[in-house]
């Protein structure tokens, strides 16, 4: 390590030397900016801070100055994605400035929301992944990209259909309603998640996951679920670049379930006597049949450009990508132009984004099966006996007629149509004016579009029983979102002696309408048109229900304002206050409140700690912050409205059939935002010259007048039995830590292990209350999977029979806990007993980094655990009595379970995993003899290569950010390896 | 400079003013009292009530299932659902059958909830017609809808929480004694009755006429013992004759061919149900007015497609102690398929295992009285009678008997013996009166309150043991007891 000081310092020393000995007349100024592989970063920006003046590097990185009366120049340098770097250079000696990628450092800018800060000033609770850092490989959505990357912030994929979109969870889940959700920012664009299936994975120059309190604040009512803002890459002025990067991958099957051949079906049906007339002699495997390997690619081809008062960026993706189970596709395709114009003496900078996309998915059916077992089209295949065929011996496909409602997973695969075309378009406009020295005002305006488009068609052919009766059946759905925002800031930024000052204030308004359409038919003459023509469809098929319409908006009017002071640039205050106003909210509460404030104190900055080595850096913060969430709130949720009865849309009276209406919602004009209030702790600190960094980060957070649809009896002011009502609250705790530890870092070779880990957890305070005037004591409330909201409990605490054994005919018996001769399965029954939690109480990832010349390698190992998983699925194939219109999992034979009445915790397992999500090496291959390329990158990636778990499904992670979590079968998870190719064109 | 910043902040004012307001739009639906506050809003508020009645899944008096009729035909001894040893079938319905359920059971939350959201829609309609000035008629029509429920009501659950204006807390309404509510469904009724509508059928039909009313309140008082401990024979017996008044005559029975099952009897259960015998019919169109299942439940999967082209679900069986009592003539003994079926099916007579392991797929005989009529998975479009006249004329039977005027019984019992081909009885029994019942009126949901009035309900009767005096009632449901912390459980649960 001395070694290493020694190497770093001298070479201070020695530029130290350069610039006194140096002296000169006619000044020139010149120097290359380098990345640090050595590698020349043209487009870099070059300031004088003498002057202001500014230049960029040219294609070889180099940048002069020329015709300055100085001797000596400070010359700052900045590039995206790196530090910017200051140094004083002299005349005629040309300086090399190295930069730095920023991931690591403490000079990087955040972006905190209607604003930057540098991450030194921070006081908040932010990570900021940088592209550099963000996983490699095939990816489809961005969220994928930052899978494991910091600390508190949960991303979690069950299965890997072709367009499904991961779910992130930012310090666990703090909201009942369905608000767990962030609020997703795009360069400034205001948006839920389906926002990010916007962006080209690839042109993300930035991810910034805002996670506590006071940094969410300035987001009021939408920020308590934390804030994910993604920066995309932008042009850079004086350099035309262009690239294109592509990835392709093979998706193989990473697990699968044990189930009983066709002659072993055949043995055990004989053990148990089933009747002979159930086996159809046939062998075959049903999953193999659905599934296939699958293949993703992306592509990107970016260029820009510009002078200095003009840059544009613009960038192609396509995306395509064929799903492992047969017949289901996903392709997107990305176009996006941003240009920057300066105008009024560079006092006006516009900024214009164009961004259009198109999706286009192939789902796999859903829903598919008898009564008794509805599920995804792949879990059917486990259902299916291995001893029935595939097709009659006419070419029809099987269906065995002695069995309910029988469905042939194959018939679904081929013949069912289930597609999906959604349009996003959206554009923004962003001015900033400089007013007055330090004054500036902003107008900043967005409007997003997006149409989607849904088909399905289910001929009489593909065996499911209603499509059957109705010989075929068709429907489309048309869905139309226009989201619009408009905001107008001003800010000021104040230097007087050793204090710093800034302030932002915004108004801002927003509006989101929502309308569309569903239409359906059945009874087709064949099966040519689809979906396509309904008019085909047979009028005495038409049900209620088969025409529908809706529309819909929301408007939220917001006033905030920020202000950041410091001292010395060791003190530092951030205290922001939000106004909002929603449409929303009930009568009584249109407006609410948000303030918050933090402070952090750079001990670093601090003359006692000036005289040492080990500490690098040192900053305290502690932050509190009320924000809210009002996603669980959809609009006219607090009027009472009368509608159809959606069950009973008819009746019959007065001798015909006449619509029935009814109140479809009761009143209430309590309704508001949930609001959270949380307090946060934590510490940045680097040790050895930033060799060691980190950060420790403490929160609690409670979220009152929690959402949640309360059931209430139908009486006074109660027109239907549930409401929607701010009662309860939460309590969510959590501690979390990041570490990042460059074990070696000389010119050719780094070595960085990084991780972070997180233990949280989410408990239920109170859930019932008075609901305007009413006792609603509500508590035990069932989540499905044994799962429950308990009083004083986390969240999807698990409350469940306990297995005993089976009796004389092998029907599972469970422990009468309460030893009352019965066995109650009622939600507050004393025979449950308590087992575990649905929710993981830690997440945890390493992801080491290393780099050599050229060649780099990275991984990511990422797990959760502390949390259990009813396994229904293996409930369901685990039942011996079900062997004669189904098939059974191996590990059902042992068990020796005929039949069950219960859900006993036999099915509860634990949900523990370490999964080894990443591992991606790469070759830059630098080709300065080659007439038209700069650089040329290589790469091969793999992705989920292990899993270490107990859990006996196809793959622990079954909860999709929800509540509970039971298996019921998922689409299974693949295991890619690609190669991509980056290629620079000069 | 200065001008700039001014210009700048009175631009933002300005937007901001005109821009700040967050009242609601609503777009596609009808805000609730501009709805309800006229005439055709109050029109709907009587129709939403005929809507309850024939509801949904879990929500419905009978077409679907886990709902009343489901609780009040399981628990009797006409029919079961056993567990399947294939894995088929939910325990809910053979613990009904065997008096094993617990308090948390679905179909018991389900009438409770059923029963009361139809009285808040009832007190509903009756206050919005009676805001609206409706004919008298219609908020006669309300009263006796409301009467009716609070009958179905106590009828189930004994004592139970009662009120008839809505704008009451939920915990400020009390848990009315059994026979309160008996005391008040007696005068609602006999204020109400005579201001309904004399007419039958037509636009009537499925709606409650002066003939329905008296019906139900000839059923209220033929129950009155059980409900007050004092009985009401001659009133029953008097608003019987008061039904009768309304010229119903049986529906002819005879063999014929164009009929389902070959028999004219059974149109009353088919489509429409027929206006000469049907006193209140509920109406069930399959997929746009409810669904009849009662057929399809029972049949098994290539019966179904043999016989009415459509896969059963293998469901419900008849007992073969209720259907070893169906004399060999007795045309309603059609209604039953046991043995060798279209479809290379063969239903044994005997159910081997209700509930562990089961019963075989083919264990049990199946009932098709409801013979579906263009099945499909919404059910059939089978219309239901709730009361027919030959309820009315065993009720007169039955009632003549206990006033012990036996001679005067036997014409009313034999009528309904001679169109199904049986032979009089000259002096009628009380069991012979509740064999006919049974006999008749099975799969119509009326056999639990029958067995508990001729005192046969806590008899033990093949795999049912013997059953305490407090299943005379259900228990009241868990989550109404959650929710109303004045609740109290019936005892014995």
């Amino acid at each position: 390590m001395n070694k290493v000081y020694l190497f770093k310092y001298g070479l201070s020393v020695l530029f130290l030397l350069c610039t006194l000995t140096t002296f000169a007349q006619k000044a020139r100024f010149s120097g290359t900016v380098v990345d640090e592989r050595n590698l020349p970063l043209p487009g870099a920006t070059v300031t004088v801070k003498e002057t202001g003046a500014t230049t960029v590097t040219d294609k070889d990185g180099a940048f002069s100055i020329a015709n300055s009366n100085l001797q000596t120049l400070t010359i700052t340098v900045n590039f995206v994605g790196f530090d910017a770097l200051e140094k004083t250079i002299s005349a005629d000696q040309p300086a090399k400035f190295a930069l730095n990628p920023s991931a690591r450092s403490l000079n990087e800018v955040v972006v905190v929301g209607y604003g930057t800060v540098r991450k030194k000033d921070l006081t908040g609770s932010v990570s900021t992944v940088g592209a550099k850092d963000l996983n490699p490989g095939a990816v489809t959505n961005p969220l994928q990209q930052l899978d494991g990357k910091a600390a508190g912030v949960n991303i979690t994929q069950v299965g890997s259909e072709p367009g499904v979109a991961p779910t992130i969870r930012i310090r666990g889940i703090t909201s009942l309603q369905g608000g767990n959700d962030p609020l997703v920012v795009v360069d400034g664009i205001q948006g839920n998640m389906d926002l990010l299936n916007q962006v080209p994975p690839s042109e993300i120059a930035s991810i910034d996951v805002l996670k506590d309190a006071s940094a969410t604040a300035i987001y009021g009512s939408r920020g308590a679920p934390g804030v994910i803002i993604v920066t995309t890459k932008k042009g850079t002025a004086g350099k035309t670049s262009v690239e294109y990067a592509e990835n392709t991958s093979l998706d193989v099957i990473a697990n699968k379930l044990k189930l009983l051949t066709a002659e072993q079906w055949t043995a055990q049906a004989q053990a148990q006597g089933v009747d002979a007339s159930a086996n159809h002699g046939s062998n075959t495997d049903w999953f193999n049949l659905l599934t296939r390997n699958g293949v993703t690619q992306n592509h990107t081809l970016s260029f820009g450009g510009g002078a200095n008062e003009f840059n544009y960026r613009a960038s192609l993706t396509a995306i395509n990508q064929t799903g492992i189970v047969i017949n289901s596709k996903y392709k997107k395709y990305i176009g996006r132009i941003v240009a920057t114009q300066k105008a009024l003496d560079d006092k006006l900078t516009l900024t214009m984004n164009v961004n259009s996309g198109i999706n286009q998915f192939d789902y796999s059916p859903t829903g598919v099966g008898n009564a008794a077992f509805t599920s995804n089209l792949i879990s059917q295949t486990y259902i299916s006996r291995p001893t029935d065929p595939v097709l009659n011996a006419n070419g029809t496909f099987y269906s065995d007629p002695n069995v309910f409602q029988y469905t042939n997973p194959y018939a679904v695969a081929t013949t069912v149509q289930n597609t999906n075309n959604v349009n996003n378009l959206f554009g923004s406009l962003r001015a900033d004016l400089e007013i007055y020295k330090g004054l500036s005002a902003g107008w900043f305006g967005s409007w997003r579009k997006a149409d989607s488009n849904n088909g399905y068609y289910a001929p009489a052919a593909s065996t499911i029983t209603s499509a059957i009766n109705y010989n075929g059946q068709a429907h489309i759905n048309n869905d139309h979102v226009d989201e619009k925002l408009m905001d107008i800031n001003l800010t000021y930024k104040k230097d007087f002696g050793a204090n710093h000052f800034d302030a932002t204030a915004v108004y801002e308004w927003q509006a989101q309408t929502y309308n569309g359409s569903y239409s359906a038919a059945r009874g087709f003459a064949n099966d040519i048109a689809t979906y396509n023509a309904l008019q085909l469809g047979t009028l005495a098929n038409a049900l209620s229900g088969d025409v529908a319409s809706y529309k819909n908006d929301r408007r939220l009017v917001s006033f905030l304002g920020r202000v950041n002071y410091s001292y010395k640039n060791r003190y530092l205050l951030t205290a922001s206050f939000r106004r909002d106003g929603s449409t929303v909210f009930g009568e009584n509460h249109k407006w609410g409140n948000f303030p918050s404030a933090s402070l952090a104190w750079r001990v670093d900055q601090e003359g006692f700690l000036k005289n040492q080595r080990t500490l690098s850096s040192l900053k305290l913060r502690v932050g509190y912050g009320v924000t809210g969430n009002q996603q669980g709130i959809t609009p006219q949720n607090s009027i009472a409205l009368v509608g159809l009865n959606s069950q009973t849309p008819t009746v019959y009276f007065g001798g015909q059939l006449i619509p029935n209406y009814f109140y479809t919602q009761n009143a209430n004009p309590n309704l508001r935002w949930e609001t959270k209030k949380q307090a946060n702790a934590g510490l940045d600190f680097g040790f050895f010259g930033d060799r060691l960094t980190g950060s420790v980060d403490a929160y609690t957070a409670t979220t009152d007048n929690l959402l949640f649809r309360y059931t209430v009896p139908v009486t006074g002011s109660f027109f239907v039995n549930n409401i929607l009502a701010n009662i309860g609250s939460l309590r969510s705790r959590g501690l979390e830590l990041a570490l990042a530890y460059t074990v070696i870092r000389t010119e050719n070779t780094t070595l960085t292990l990084a991780g972070n880990g997180a233990l949280q957890q989410s408990k239920v305070m109170s859930l019932g209350g008075n609901i305007q005037g009413l006792d609603v004591p509500t508590n035990y409330v069932g989540l499905g999977s044994n799962a429950y909201l308990i009083k004083g409990k986390p969240i999807g605490t698990f409350l469940i029979l306990h297995h005993l054994g089976k009796d004389a005919n092998n029907a599972e018996t469970v422990v009468d806990q309460d030893g009352n001769g019965v066995i109650d399965q009622g939600d507050q029954s004393k025979d449950r007993v308590e087992a575990g939690q649905s929710l993981p109480k830690y997440t945890y990832a390493f992801t080491p980094t290393f780099t050599y010349k050229n060649f780099d390698a990275s991984m990511v190992w990422r797990g959760a655990g502390g949390n259990k998983i009813y396994n229904g699925l293996r409930q369901t194939l685990s039942l011996q009595e079900n062997l004669g219109k189904s098939n059974l999992l191996q590990s059902a034979l042992p068990l020796g379970i005929a039949s069950s009445g219960y859900g006993s915790d036999l099915w509860l397992e634990d949900g523990s995993y370490l999964r080894f999500q990443n591992l991606s090496f790469g070759y830059r291959i630098n080709v300065p003899k080659v007439k038209y390329i700069s650089s040329l990158r290589v790469s091969l990636t793999g992705q989920n290569l292990a899993v270490i778990t107990k859990y006996s499904g196809i793959d622990p992670e079954v909860n999709a950010g929800g509540l509970a979590s039971g298996d019921y079968g998922t689409y299974p998870r693949t295991r890619t390896f690609s190669i991509g190719l980056n290629v620079v064109l000069k | 400079m200065m001008k700039k910043l001014l210009t700048s902040i009175l631009i933002v004012g300005l937007a901001a003013q005109s821009c700040t307001k967050v009242n609601e739009n609503v777009y596609d639906k009808y805000a609730g009292d501009a709805f309800y506050g006229t005439a055709a809003g109050a029109d709907n508020a009587l129709a939403t009530v005929y809507g309850k009645i024939t509801g949904t899944w879990g929500s419905n008096y009978a077409g679907r299932d886990n709902c009343w009729y489901d609780l009040n035909s399981f628990a009797s001894d006409e029919q079961v659902i056993p567990h399947r040893n294939t894995g088929d079938w939910q325990l809910d319905f053979a613990q009904l059958y065997t008096r094993t359920e617990l308090p948390t059971l679905g179909i018991i939350n389900n009438t409770w909830n059923w029963i009361y959201s139809s009285i808040y829609s009832a007190n509903l309609a009756i206050t919005q017609l009676t805001a609206a000035n409706a004919d008298p008629s219609k908020i006669a029509e309300a009263k006796v809808m409301r009467a009716w429920l609070y009958y179905l009501a106590i009828d189930d659950f004994g004592d139970v929480p009662f009120y008839t204006d809505n704008n009451i807390d939920v915990s400020k309404i009390p848990q009315e004694k059994r026979a309160k509510i008996y005391d008040f469904i007696v005068s609602e009724l006999k204020a109400n009755v005579d201001l309904l509508s004399e007419a039958r059928g037509g636009a009537y039909y499925g709606r409650f006429n002066k003939w329905a009313g008296y019906m139900v309140l000839a059923k209220v008082y033929l129950n009155a013992e059980v409900y007050t401990g004092t009985a009401h024979w001659a009133d029953a017996l008097a608003a019987a004759t008061k039904v009768a008044a309304g010229g119903y005559s049986l529906h002819a029975g005879a063999a014929n061919a164009g009929s389902p099952l070959g028999y004219q009897y059974y149109e009353l259960f088919g489509d429409v149900c027929p206006n000469d015998e049907t006193i209140l019919a509920e109406f069930i169109t399959q997929n746009v007015v409810s669904g009849n299942i009662y057929g399809i439940r029972s049949l098994n999967s290539p019966n179904g497609v043999a016989l009415i082209g459509f896969a059963g679900w293998n469901g419900t069986v008849i007992p073969s102690e209720f259907y070893d009592k169906y004399d060999d003539r007795d045309i309603r003994k059609k209604q039953f398929l046991v043995g060798p079926q279209a479809g290379g099916v063969t239903y044994t007579r005997d159910v081997s295992s209700l509930i562990s392991p089961g019963a075989a797929p083919n264990e049990g005989i199946r009932n098709v009285k409801f013979f579906p009529v263009k099945p499909d998975a919404s059910g059939a479009s089978n219309d239901f009678p709730i009361y027919r006249y030959a309820d009315v004329l065993l009720i007169q039977a039955e009632c003549n008997v206990r006033l012990g005027n036996v001679a005067a019984a036997a014409p009313y019992l034999n009528q309904v013996r001679q169109r199904a081909g049986l032979g009089d009885i000259a002096a009628p029994t009380l069991d012979n009166i509740y064999d006919e019942r049974g006999f008749e009126l099975n799969m119509e949901g009326h056999r639990r309150q029958d067995m508990i009035r001729f005192g046969k309900y806590l008899l033990p009767h093949g795999f049912v043991p013997a059953a305490p005096a407090t299943r005379l009632i259900f228990a009241i449901p868990t989550a109404a007891l959650n929710a109303n912390s004045n609740l109290k459980q019936n005892p014995g649960y």
